[in-house]
């Protein structure tokens, strides 16, 4: 059944093409909600106990906070794309079965992000006042997530999506009914990756301002060493909550000893990295940032396994999903592909470098990188147009 | 060929249809404001004026909390309540164009990352680079429009693409460039309302405050005559024959044009006013100038939506989501046929055979059995476009609140009865936005027998109709 539902007119490129970027541009959008939480739970703790320290550190992370989401929704259209290319029968069927909430998630993501600017807005709300805005922003965030598993554990159980849809013979077309979840597996990869992804943020940033000249070197010490604390607390319980996940989730695949393996391996390298960080955190923030990349990439290819392995049951396989080389396709995605990558990189060097100096300096290089890429993005449409042009006299 | 959502408390299509209208405010605004802004900070560069960067910081800060981050939550709010009422409509767009989007995706990185970058870096880094912020969100601003437009016109009219199964000849397809070129005029417009409503917030006396509300009035002008004339002479030309009936069909809701030429004079009007008189233009005239405009959107937005019907891409794939044309060069079969001829019930995935449907049910009788067959088939069939249940009818008092609800159609042309039922939607084809129905004879009297049942529901206790969104 699975096969005969895949769309009749294939991928439009390779399907594992598909797939790798898949797992790679969920990384980014994992990383960036997770954060959200993270930063968001932190601010409320810190607005709570009013420690001066913690309050002058709140005070920017909740100013991170909607930032982060809006990042975590850009970066969310790109796995939502690849993922109903290769695995539209899935991913169909989970919105269909879920389609209220998956109408609904829009406004709870718009309301939380929206209550995370409330926050904002009073610059981190000095007395505390709108406290209420953050603890209901992170409550509908974290109820954003929720959603999002319930629609991955649907997708990937298609044994029961009729009794799902049809019980008794009686169709159900409500989609209000939470079908399918995972309690550990969520916590996995909700509030705690959100402690992790919040500890190497936070490690990061105290790391790269602390390269400014009028940087204040205890205070970014102090930040450091709560990043490390944070990932030194959470990171073993990342491990035992994926061994729930294995224990809860694996059985039914035949993967426990697979995901396991992956979690005691998570959570005692995580552990270790932090605990070895004891001398001078501050130091290990870009480092940090970068095994956090990586711990994100095994989690990915986790996922990943899980549903190919359930899906193989049913002879579903991306390797076999049919496909077509689209000349047109390839063509528009690569040139825009090579603008936006020098487009994204200048604004990113933009932002960078002129939060490094106190001046807000960049450099002549930069500056020369990002003429470049401004014509580029110019020459774009002339591009465009003459694609455009081509297509509509020949291609008729 | 998937499990049917029909909505909850209202239509799925109506979800649809109120997230498009708030996408369509945020996404041309980022758009206009962003040209607008790049204008103002050319000037400042120039000029050396440093009191407008005031005014580009606050412009900034609004921009990056509303129109960015809910212009594309609402982008994918389309996305996924068209997923939700529609997937295999959005299947077909995204197996042609999951590329396209793809670039398109970029286009949104920049959109966001830039405006984050332009933000924060406004007063901190050299003036030349931060206008060049400001032209590569213009620029990237653009470059959304720009490939979101091939997809949206493909809908109509996919062109050779229904023969040659190629992305760029559905892309690039017969009314791409006039919508194009129309959505960029326009937007000249929307840019002036929001130059107004900015302007003529600033004191008078301020930096040529009447300079920029004449310009305003004078690109808005130009932005408007140019659509216009494209609408009339490119575009609508361009239309097939069968959507130009549909546009003077009662598809289309009837307060429709009114709304359209409303905003389209009230624009005239209002441009004209502040190139003539900008110092007499008050920011109350420019918010209800904003806010007609928007309706005129809405309106003609929804026409576009609406004059495909009954496809959902025109000429392959009808909105009950069966495909009804081979495409050889994609080697696609159609669906339809088949499944006139053999039923729908049982040969398509989470389509329960006859005999499957309502079982736990022991104690059903034949009648009533029949009337769950239909309403299985009526909710695959119609659902997508039609209220056919209690479900997504709002309630109160004696007055239901509803989208095309079949038992008000029904109850219009006075066919009540399951008989007169299955005889119309037998000659349902007669109407040129509606496709025949696809199943056997038996399909359709389960289907009628439903109906009837459906009317009986809606109208027990409450005879009156409020009307059809
Ligand atoms: C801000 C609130 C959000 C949170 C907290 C969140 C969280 C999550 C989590 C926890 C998962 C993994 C689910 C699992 O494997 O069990 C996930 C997956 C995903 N999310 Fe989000 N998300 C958010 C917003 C979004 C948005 C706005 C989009 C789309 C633009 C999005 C697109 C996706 C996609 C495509 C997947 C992968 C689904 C799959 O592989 O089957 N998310 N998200």
């Amino acid at each position: 059944m699975l096969e005969m539902m895949r769309d009749p007119l294939g991928a439009p490129f390779f399907p594992v093409v598909f797939q790798a970027l898949l797992v790679v541009t969920w990384v980014l959008h994992i990383h960036f909600v997770t954060g959200a939480i993270g930063s968001s739970t932190f601010s409320i703790y810190a607005f709570w106990r009013k420690d001066p320290n913690l309050l002058r550190l709140g005070r920017i992370t909740a100013r991170l906070t909607p930032n982060m989401v809006g990042l975590g929704i850009v970066t969310g259209i790109a796995p939502l794309l690849f993922v109903q290319t290769i695995y539209d029968p899935l991913w169909y069927a989970a919105n269909t079965l879920t389609g209220f909430w998956s109408v609904t998630f829009i406004f709870i993501v718009m309301g939380g992000y929206s209550l995370a600017y409330l926050l904002f807005y009073l610059k981190g709300s000095k007395d505390g006042r709108l406290l209420w805005s953050a603890v209901a922003s992170l409550v509908l965030l974290s109820f954003a997530g929720w959603v999002m598993h319930v629609l991955h554990q649907v997708s990937i159980r298609p044994d029961q999506w009729m009794s799902w849809y049809a019980p008794g013979g009686v169709i159900d077309t409500r989609g209000v009914q939470f079908h399918a979840y995972d309690v550990p597996r969520l916590l996995f990869l909700l509030p705690l990756q959100a402690g992790l992804s919040f500890a190497a943020t936070l490690m990061f940033v105290s790391w790269y301002l602390r390269q400014r000249v009028d940087a204040d070197p205890t205070f970014l010490d102090w930040t450091a060493g709560v990043g490390r604390r944070i990932g030194l607390w959470v990171a073993p319980l990342y491990g035992v909550f994926g061994l729930l996940w294995a224990f809860t989730e694996g059985p039914e695949f035949g993967l426990t000893a697979f995901i396991a393996v992956v979690a005691i391996v998570l959570g005692i390298g995580l552990f270790a990295f932090f605990w070895l960080q004891n001398k001078q955190p501050v130091r290990a923030g870009a480092k940090a940032l970068g095994v956090w990349a990586l711990a994100l990439v095994v989690v990915a290819v986790t996922r990943e396994v899980i549903r190919a392995v359930s899906l193989g049951r049913f002879n579903y396989s991306v390797a076999n999903y049919p496909y077509i080389i689209d000349w047109g396709s390839v063509i528009m995605f690569g040139v825009t592909s090579v603008v936006g990558v020098s487009v994204v990189t200048y604004l990113i060097m933009v932002i960078y470098q002129s939060g490094l100096s106190a001046d807000g300096t960049v450099s002549a290089k930069a500056e020369g990188f990002g003429r470049v890429a401004t014509a580029m993005l110019g020459a774009w449409f002339g591009f465009f147009v003459l694609i455009g042009l081509y297509s509509s006299l020949f291609l008729r | 060929m998937y499990p049917v959502w029909e909505g909850m408390f209202i239509h799925s299509a109506m979800y649809v249809a109120i997230i498009a209208t708030f996408h369509v405010l945020a996404s041309h605004l980022t758009v206009a404001a962003a040209w607008f802004n790049l204008y103002i900070e050319r000037r400042a560069v120039r000029e050396n004026r440093e009191e407008l960067y005031e005014y580009l910081k606050r412009s900034a800060l609004g921009l990056m909390v509303f129109a960015y981050v809910f212009g594309a939550m609402a982008g994918v709010g389309i996305w996924q309540s068209t997923t939700a009422a529609n997937p295999r409509g959005i299947s077909t767009l995204i197996h042609n164009f999951v590329l396209y989007w793809g670039s398109e995706w970029y286009m949104f990185l920049i959109d966001v990352i830039g405006i984050i970058a332009y933000y924060y870096t406004l007063g901190r880094v050299g003036k030349q680079t931060h206008l060049r912020l400001a032209w590569l969100l213009a620029l990237g601003g653009s470059g959304t429009l720009a490939i979101i437009v091939g997809i949206l016109s493909f809908k109509l009219t996919p062109g050779a693409w229904l023969e040659n199964g190629l992305s760029l000849a559905g892309f690039f397809n017969p009314t791409f460039w006039p919508q194009v070129l129309m959505r960029f005029a326009f937007m000249f417009v929307i840019t002036s309302g929001w130059s107004l409503i900015i302007a003529t917030g600033l004191p008078r006396g301020f930096f040529e405050r009447e300079k920029i509300i004449r310009y305003a009035g004078a690109i808005g002008l130009i932005g408007l005559v140019v659509g216009v004339g494209i609408w009339f002479l490119w575009y609508q030309p361009t239309l097939p024959a069968h959507a130009r009936s549909i546009m003077s069909s009662r598809a289309i809701v009837p307060i429709t044009y009114p709304l359209i030429i409303t905003g389209v004079v009230a624009a005239a009007a209002t441009l004209t006013f502040s190139y003539f008189r900008p110092q007499l233009q008050r920011r109350w005239i420019a918010l209800t100038f904003m806010v007609l405009l928007q309706a005129a959107i809405f309106g003609a937005e929804r026409v576009r939506e609406v004059i495909r019907k009954p496809d959902i891409i025109s000429g392959y794939i009808s909105s009950n989501q069966l495909l009804f044309a081979d495409l050889p060069a994609r080697g696609v079969e159609r669906e339809e046929q088949r499944l006139k001829e053999i039923g729908m019930l049982g040969n398509l995935p989470f389509l329960l055979p006859a005999d499957q449907i309502d079982v736990a049910n022991i104690s059903t009788t034949d009648a009533q059995r029949q009337i769950a067959v239909g309403h299985v088939l009526v909710v695959q069939e119609c659902g997508s476009c039609h209220n056919v249940s209690l479900q997504t009818q709002i309630r109160f008092a004696d007055q239901h609140l509803v989208l095309r609800s079949l038992a008000d159609l029904f109850v219009l042309r006075q066919r009540t009865t399951a008989a007169d039922i299955d005889a119309y939607i037998k000659g349902i084809q007669g109407f040129p936005y509606m496709h025949e129905m696809v199943g056997t004879d038996a399909e359709r009297a389960a289907m009628a027998a439903y109906l009837e049942d459906f009317i009986k529901q809606t109208y027990t206790n409450q005879p009156a109709v409020i009307g059809q969104k």
